[in-house]
């Protein structure tokens, strides 16, 4: 019930269609928000409202991807994850959990402890770039929830991501 | 055993049997006892298993000795049981179990297709120059596995231990020879083949472990039994004595003696390197260790076995006489695989020369399945 | 009177002389065989009654479907027989059964009474026209008849082959549908040969890797209800269920029991580091196992609680490793090329299973305890968590194929590595934890 209302309260926040959109990534399986992101495209007014969820879902970019069984933060996701930290501070009413995911190359159980390796990889640099940790959640998929469904690198590389899902709340 | 005390075994089973299995089973799975009772005693066992027409059967129920070998059973009567002494061709059950519906449909089939599934191969890796070494034929996965791999053959051929050509009444043989189907060996590869051995590349290392051939057989060092190597007759004098002389002899010992059944069987000299091969590889053909436990595959038995002179082992002679590496229970099952072994490829009777009966009268057999383990 | 006495003397000599022969059998080394499934028959068994001759018939053919299906027997169908069983206690006719290369023979007889269901039955050595053990008769109700066929199921192969028994199981796994990017999960158990199929969860939230109790009567899992994975455990009589361990901000996955059902083995993630801690169920006392930052994952307890084997990458690749059962120093013990993962200690104690991933493939495979004498079993795209059947034999795992269209499903292996074959499920399938024997 409590998620229940969670995800409505998010969808209220956001336009409706992207509640029942076909994003791939939303998931729709009662977890907080989908592995895509909140609401998905077109979410919260546009991507050009600098304010706005679909801004840091797309303009920012809501995800940083790895290196086969890495958890290190490539140049270019440290890039994004600063245009994320400065976005959380210009936007204090918002809270995050970071899902990490990885490709399906990999047994179950570690592939979980990866996923939340590089969750808690893209959590300590959002901290280390001054956004309190009490407003970072991580949670990892390991292969669970794969964004793209082939079996080449083609998809795997987009697999292996840690994503930032906002929350609108006061409390997160 | 009293009859009473057998009442009281039986309820007492029943109970404990209701205790156990019934008690637990609030939920699932199903309510289910087990009754581990005996149907009917060993004797009786023995007297149904005995030739059809083995009229001793009458005197059977005299005896009321139980029977030792499995004391822990409890031995009933068992109350819908005929008595056994009248094998006589039974009554067919009042319901003459006609075609009985064959497929029920809620039988959820769990058969499953033989082959292995057929791998979708992932994207051939970047093209090595392939090694030419591996020209050579992969071995396929076939259900069996034996010494020397045995090409598919005809489909007509029906499955022998042996190959023999058809025999049919127009060959115009002098004697007359029972029409026979053509029969072949079996399709084997010589190797287990497995999932993981069958791709190429995934001749995958390994951890260090011992060779699947040993350059030199240390089974034999291994073995309790003395040795093969040196014919056993060395010691025996009789070589010295010519053979004409021994045969005079046992003819006036034969006479001597009554001319009994057991009169000495010619000796002669000792069997050959081939005769001795020849004998190990029929033995070998039909040593199936496909059913063993993995305990038993490792267990080496000794079994003895005396031999009618027509080249067909005794049945009941057969006898464990040691076992090595396993626990009573795999050697026993070692010990079945064995006699069967005996039994099905002598049941016309080995190739051995009868002129040197008494040379192989009696044979000691070590089945070592310790290569066979590893294929 | 001398020529007497010389051919006397002459005769004992030679008397002697076989005797000593007769001491001296034939010796031979027999170390090459075949392997091969062993041909038996089971003729319909005898129904005692009409109301049991339909599951007489039944009952055959599911003794037979999990002989054969273990890959080390092979049945003769019954168009080959030449003659028929009409009787449980009439004498065999081992000669008819020999013609047609029966090695063993397996009769039976069914009563029905009411709901009462009573089997009895016989193995035979064909060959050596010896019975295998002796008559045994089982009795329970008319509902279980599946169960009872497993029960003569696994007598006879035990018989025969001197494995311990393990027809008479079940399997809990996860029931897979939907595309892979959106698959729902949900808990199902059924017989180990895929009869009596029930589902235990629904599929609002993604449930992992269930693990029976020792005594088959709970299932640990992993469930995202809530949104974060933590370890759940279900009664399977009730289909009752709890959390068992949950604390903020950590993720707990991986359970197992211990061999004695008192004590629960996990991992938890917290700050993106993965450790093993283990619980005891009954105070809910936790302890944590190992402290590296490296992943520690994918417990499993030898038979006897003393030991566990786990997966870690503290070497900079996950590899297996094996620690006392209350923490401490750990021994790698792979060592081949490749990563490993998965370790499941076998009931026997002797083996280790494991998933192992190297050039691209994915391997199910089996080595001694102290890593010694590896061995892969199968090879495909995505072969994953090994269970062990009860008694040590069989391993069953988890295949998923690949591509958009990718799909899981069960499969089994015989630890000689033959016999691979799928497990029927109605959907995808896959983690699959094999029961205890039932009883």
């Amino acid at each position: 019930m409590k998620v229940l209302s969670k995800v409505a309260a998010l969808c209220a926040l956001t336009v409706l269609a992207a509640c029942s959109s076909n994003d791939p990534s939303n998931w729709g399986n009662g977890g907080p928000g989908g592995s895509g992101g909140a609401g998905g495209p077109g979410a919260a007014g546009s991507v050009n409202d600098p304010k706005s969820p679909a801004y840091f879902q797309q303009a920012i970019g809501d995800r940083v991807l790895f290196a086969v069984d890495q958890s290190t933060l490539s140049p270019q996701a440290q890039t994004t994850l600063q245009g994320q930290a400065a976005w959380l501070a210009a936007n204090p009413d918002y809270t995050a959990t970071i899902e990490g995911h990885a490709d399906e190359q990999g047994t179950r159980e570690y592939n979980l402890a990866l996923g939340a390796r590089r969750a808690n990889a893209a959590r300590e640099y959002l901290i280390s770039q001054g956004v309190a940790g009490n407003r970072l959640k991580t949670v990892s998929f390991g292969k669970e929830r794969p964004i793209e469904v082939c079996s080449t690198e083609a998809c795997y590389t987009k697999n292996r991501r840690a994503v930032t899902v906002l929350t609108a709340g006061l409390t997160g | 055993m009293q009859t009473g005390t057998k009442i009281s075994a039986i309820a007492h089973a029943t109970l404990i049997g209701w205790a156990v299995f019934g008690g637990t089973f609030r939920s699932e799975p199903l309510p289910f006892e087990v009754q581990d009772v005996s149907i009917i005693s060993s004797e009786e066992f023995a007297a149904l298993s005995a030739p059809r027409e083995a009229p001793e059967v009458v005197t059977r129920p005299e005896e009321p000795t139980e029977p030792e070998a499995q004391p822990q059973d409890v031995v009933v009567p068992e109350p819908d049981t005929p008595e056994p002494e009248a094998p006589q061709p039974e009554p067919v059950p009042a319901p003459a179990p006609d075609p009985v519906p064959e497929a029920v449909p809620e039988t959820p089939e769990p058969e499953v297709p033989d082959d292995t599934p057929t791998l979708v191969q992932p994207e051939p890796e970047v093209a090595v120059p392939a090694p030419p070494a591996d020209e050579r034929p992969k071995p396929r996965p076939v259900d069996r596995v034996a010494p020397v791999p045995v090409a598919r053959p005809d489909p007509d051929t029906r499955p022998d231990e042996v190959e023999s050509p058809a025999v049919t009444e127009d060959d115009g043989a002098e004697t007359p020879q029972e029409p026979s189907e053509a029969t072949a060996p079996e399709e084997a590869t010589d190797q287990i083949v497995t999932e993981a051995t069958e791709t190429d590349e995934a001749a995958p290392l390994r951890s260090p472990r011992p060779p699947a051939r040993r350059p030199s057989p240390p089974e034999v060092a291994e073995a309790p039994v003395e040795t093969p190597t040196g014919t056993p007759t060395e010691e025996t004098p009789r070589s010295d004595t010519p053979p004409a002389t021994e045969d005079a002899v046992q003819d006036a010992l034969a006479e001597a003696l009554g001319g009994e059944s057991t009169a000495p069987a010619p000796t002669g000299p000792p069997l050959t390197g081939g005769e001795k091969e020849g004998l190990r590889v029929a033995v070998s053909r039909c040593w199936n260790v496909g059913s063993l436990s993995t305990d038993a595959l490792g267990t080496t038995v000794v079994v003895g076995v005396d031999m009618n002179q027509d080249g067909t082992p005794v049945v009941s002679s057969i006898r464990m006489l040691d076992s090595q590496n396993g626990s009573d229970s795999a050697a026993r099952q070692a010990f079945e695989a064995a006699r069967r072994a005996i039994i099905r490829c002598g049941a016309s009777g080995y190739d051995l020369p009868v002129e040197k009966y008494g040379q192989w009268q009696t044979i000691e057999m070590t089945f070592n399945p310790e290569r066979m383990r590893i294929k | 009177m001398k020529r007497l006495l010389t051919s006397l003397f002459l005769g004992l000599a030679l008397i002697a002389a076989p005797a000593l022969a007769q001491n001296q059998p034939l010796r031979i080394i027999i170390d090459e065989g075949v392997i091969e499934p062993l041909p038996y028959a089971v003729p319909d068994f005898v129904p005692d009654t009409p109301a049991a001759a339909e599951y007489a018939a039944n009952l055959s053919r599911v003794i037979a479907s999990d002989l054969s299906g273990t890959g080390l027997f092979r049945e003769i169908g019954k168009e080959a027989y030449i003659s028929q069983v009409t009787s449980f206690d009439a004498p065999v006719q081992f000669a008819d059964w020999k013609a047609i290369n029966a090695q063993a023979l397996i009769t039976g007889a069914v009563s029905v009474s009411g709901q009462r269901l009573t089997v009895r039955f016989r193995v035979w050595d064909v060959f050596a026209g010896t019975e295998l053990g002796n008559g045994l008769q089982f009795a329970g109700t008319t509902d279980g008849w599946r169960r009872m066929a497993h029960k003569v199921a696994d007598q006879v192969y035990g018989r025969i082959t001197g494995e311990g028994p393990y027809f008479d199981s079940r399997v809990v796994f996860v029931s897979e549908s939907g595309p892979k990017n959106d698959r729902k999960k949900r808990l199902a158990i059924m017989d180990y040969d895929g009869a009596n199929l029930q589902y235990l969860t629904d599929s609002s939230s993604i449930v992992l890797a269930p693990r029976f109790s020792p005594t088959g009567d709970r299932v640990l899992y992993t469930s995202y209800e809530g949104g974060f994975p933590r370890i759940h455990v279900l009664d399977v009589g009730r289909v009752e269920r709890r959390v068992l361990q949950s604390q903020e901000g950590t993720m707990s996955f991986s359970p197992r029991f211990s061999p004695d059902g008192r004590t629960v083995l996990y991992s938890v993630s917290q700050g993106g580091n993965t450790d093993l801690h283990s619980m005891d169920i009954a105070s809910g006392q936790t302890r944590q196992l190992t402290e590296a930052p490296s992943i520690e994952t994918a417990p499993s307890y030898a038979p006897d609680g003393s030991r566990i084997v786990f997966e870690s990458d503290r070497s900079g690749s996950p590899q297996l490793y094996i620690m006392p059962a209350g923490g401490g120093e750990a021994e790698r013990i792979s060592f081949g090329q490749g990563r490993y993962g998965t370790p499941v200690w076998s009931p026997r104690g002797d083996l280790i299973a494991f998933t192992k991933q190297n050039k691209g493939r994915f391997h199910i495979g089996v080595m001694r305890t102290d890593g010694s004498e590896e061995r892969l079993l199968t090879a495909s795209f995505l072969d994953e968590g090994p269970t062990w059947a009860p008694n040590g034999r069989v391993i069953m795992f988890t295949r998923e194929s690949q591509g958009a269209e990718g799909r899981a499903s069960l499969y089994s292996v015989d630890i000689t590595g033959r016999n691979l074959r799928p497990v029927r499920t109605p959907d995808g399938a896959s983690d699959p934890s094999w029961s205890p024997l039932l009883d």
